[in-house]
């Protein structure tokens, strides 16, 4: 035992001691809250003056209608933006300016072209007679990469010609509003205790929880698998295994490893916390009110045991991979599976959600590799029987010791025989005699 | 021989890798406080056996006892291996290196930053306790390994070519440093394929081939039960007599002296007079005990 704390203890301070780590954990969350802040910053900033359009209207309808569209799709837009970053996008403002659509249409251009270069003008909209029946109008303006206006101008010419067809079909205006009313779709979960209003937040941990789980293995399935390489490639094996056994240097490194990757995953957890509060602070300033998701205690405890076993599973599959190879570039390529494995798991997301009772999702929920993602998706959609939720943690990391236990034996055996690969009946009798 | 002089015991071990067999049948006994050296060709199944007394790989059949008894981890702790492929963890600091193999033999606290210090002096590396081991050469790093095998001071030492690659100056000090822990009451096993080095430093040798023990016992007791039946000749001219078959048998010629073999009943005095008429000017004519690396060649080409 006090071997195995010595290897976990060197793992562990070897590792965060080194320079790429302490700079990787600061520069994440610097990073992560510059691509925050900055895009909001720019957009505020190309906000700028509004957009002077002129409108020729030869329907002689239109005017009117893209004019009130414009100023109900600008204040829709910033709704939505208040709503999900708390902050006005003051940008797409426009200025209509009505042209005489009687003049002759080359005076008309000429004049527009002379204004647009002398930039007293932004752009002009050419809406055509047969608009009404065809949809197709112009818009001349001297920037068209300009992507983001020229679909709120489009957007606000669709309402305004729907707008017009209603009243050419004689609807009234009370219908027309009536029409035009937004739905909102709450979903709402059926528990054992009744109905409860759920907005999709545990939902949205649950992936989160899957996406950490799947970023933590990214990067620490190959510093796993380094650690395990990492006696060969410098041959101090034989040196370590005239003192520890296998197990014990294995299981030492897996944790050690393990627990370099909980601290980082931890230290951004709090700075994305700190961040995260900080924006809900913000929105309730505003008077947006944001609440966490109402989710049981007893689901916080499931989804930390599920992150460990969904990483230690894979975790493990790295050092085994470790074991059979001599080299991290060997070892990278065998890898690759493990992440399409992981991927494919991840996925399974989608159909235990919809049907998380199934027979089939009873079974990805027991496969360990299935198993995180799979029986935490079906605790929050119908939580399954207690027993389920053991047996699954159980053989879960039931799996992650034997798995550990056949590196272990794989390595040895492997290092004894100089990369000659030991039979069945040969490792077998090397796994009972430890 | 008393059974508590006995370090390392083996009775009848065997060992085979699939179709391989790297140790056939092999019983030898180290004595405890003496240098025992493990010789033998490459491949004579040297490093598996000393595997085996360690206890990384189990014996097919026989038995190995370490300290009287069999071996277990407690025991394991006791003694310091430095196997022919050794290395360092590149990035870690000699301090925490030579500590974390410590921790690995159970032996922590203070005791073990007087041992590094003590260690590091002796070998000549203290200004580099809190360098990274890849700043260091080669050399160097050779030192640290051979530390790292005894910095918890154990009571069985097995050094598997402890000084292949060395400078002669590092050579030297590592082999008083050898015999000094000898001289402490350690028991060293010592293995290697260069009898030059062997033949200073062991007391009792065992020499193996083809994963079968051909020769066992002291050294002394060995060079002896071979006789004085060569010759160490400087001369110039002579040739032809140095040649003739019926007076030598083997000729070794070195830079500025030969070693004459001796064929079976010619006689030295014979010889030198053959010399003396052949004209050469003789510079040295002297009989020798056998080396180590002839009784070497004489045994495993015997044995072949």
């Amino acid at each position: 035992m006090s071997k195995f704390l010595a290897v976990v203890k060197r793992e562990y301070i070897q590792r965060v001691r080194a320079k790429m780590f302490i700079v990787t954990t600061v520069l994440l969350p610097v990073v992560m809250s510059l691509f925050g802040i900055v895009p909001v910053v720019i957009l505020n900033i190309d906000a700028g003056s509004p957009m002077r359009v002129a409108v020729i209207d030869q329907t002689g309808k239109m005017y009117q209608h893209l004019n009130e569209a414009l100023v109900s799709e600008e204040s829709e837009q910033q709704n939505a933006n208040t709503g999900r970053m708390g902050r006005s996008r003051p940008f797409g403002n426009f200025i209509l300016e009505p042209i005489d659509p009687n003049q002759s249409p080359e005076r008309i251009r000429t004049e527009l072209e002379q204004r647009l270069h002398s930039r007293s003008l932004d752009g002009y909209v050419l809406i055509p007679p047969d608009f009404l029946e065809h949809g197709q109008a112009e818009f001349f303006n001297r920037n068209p990469g300009d992507v983001l206006s020229t679909r709120m101008l489009e957007s606000a010419l669709n309402r305004a010609v729907r707008e017009q067809r209603l009243i050419d079909a004689r609807v009234d205006t009370r219908t027309r509003e009536e029409l035009f009313k937004p739905v909102d779709l709450q979903a709402v979960k059926v528990g054992a205790t009744g109905q409860e209003r759920d907005s999709g937040g545990s939902f949205a941990l649950v992936f989160g929880i899957g996406f950490v789980m799947y970023l933590s293995i990214l990067m620490y399935g190959q510093v796993i698998l380094g650690a395990v390489i990492e006696e060969k490639e410098t041959r101090i094996a034989e040196i370590l295994f005239s003192s520890v056994k296998p197990f014990p240097l294995m299981m030492g490194k897996l944790v050690g490893v393990s627990l370099v990757a909980l601290t980082q995953i931890t230290i951004w957890g709090l700075a994305f916390s700190t961040f995260a509060l900080y924006g809900v602070n913000l929105l309730a300033s505003r008077g947006i009110g944001t609440s966490l998701p109402r989710i049981p205690f007893s689901h916080y405890v499931y989804f930390g045991l599920f992150f460990l076993l969904g990483y230690f599973i894979y975790a493990t599959i790295y050092a085994l991979v470790g074991s059979m190879v001599t080299t991290a570039q060997e070892g990278g390529q065998l890898a690759m599976p493990i992440i399409l494995i992981l991927v494919v798991s991840f996925y399974l997301f989608f159909p235990v959600s919809r049907s998380p009772d199934s027979t089939f999702s009873f079974w990805v929920s027991m496969i360990p590799f299935s198993a995180p993602v799979a029986m935490l998706v079906r605790i929050v959609t119908q939580t399954p029987p207690f027993w389920q939720i053991a047996l699954s943690l159980l053989i879960g990391f039931g799996s992650v010791l034997v798995i550990m236990w056949i590196a272990s034996r794989v390595y040895r055996v492997g290092m004894l025989m100089y990369g000659k690969r030991a039979s069945i009946p040969e490792a077998w009798r090397w796994a009972r005699q430890a | 021989m008393a059974a508590n002089d006995i370090t390392v015991k083996l009775d009848g071990v065997s060992k085979s890798f699939g179709e391989f067999t790297a140790v056939k049948h092999l019983s030898l006994g180290v004595r405890a406080g003496r240098v025992f050296g493990l010789l033998g060709p490459n491949g004579a199944g040297k490093t598996t056996t000393i595997r085996m007394i360690v206890n990384i790989t189990a014996p097919d059949s026989g038995s190995i006892h370490v300290f009287g008894q069999k071996i277990d981890s407690q025991i394991q702790d006791r003694i310091g291996y430095l196997p022919e492929e050794r290395g360092l963890y590149r990035r870690m600091r000699i301090v925490d290196q030579l500590r974390f193999f410590a921790e690995l033999k159970n032996v922590r606290g203070k005791m073990v930053e007087q041992k590094i210090d003590e260690w590091l002096a002796r070998v000549k590396l203290s200004e580099w306790k809190n360098k990274r081991s890849m700043e260091l050469s080669k050399g160097m790093q050779q030192k640290i390994q051979f530390v790292t095998s005894v910095i918890h001071d154990p009571d069985l030492l097995i050094l598997d070519e402890p000084f292949s690659g060395l400078d002669p100056i590092n050579v030297e000090l590592l082999k008083e440093v050898v015999l000094d822990l000898k001289r402490a009451g350690k028991t060293i096993i010592f293995s290697t394929h260069q009898m030059e080095v062997a033949e200073k430093i062991c007391d009792d040798i065992c020499l193996l081939n083809r994963s079968q023990k051909v020769l066992e016992g002291s050294l002394r007791e060995i060079k002896r039960s071979f006789g004085r039946n060569s010759v160490a000749v400087r001369c110039e001219g002579g040739d032809g007599v140095l040649d003739d078959p019926a007076l030598v048998s083997k000729l070794v010629r070195h830079a500025d002296e030969a070693q004459a073999l001796l064929a079976e009943g010619a006689d030295a005095q014979v010889l030198l007079k053959r010399l003396i008429a052949s004209g050469a000017v003789i510079g040295k004519f002297e009989m020798v005990e056998p080396s180590l690396n002839d009784i070497f060649i004489t045994k495993v080409t015997e044995s072949a």
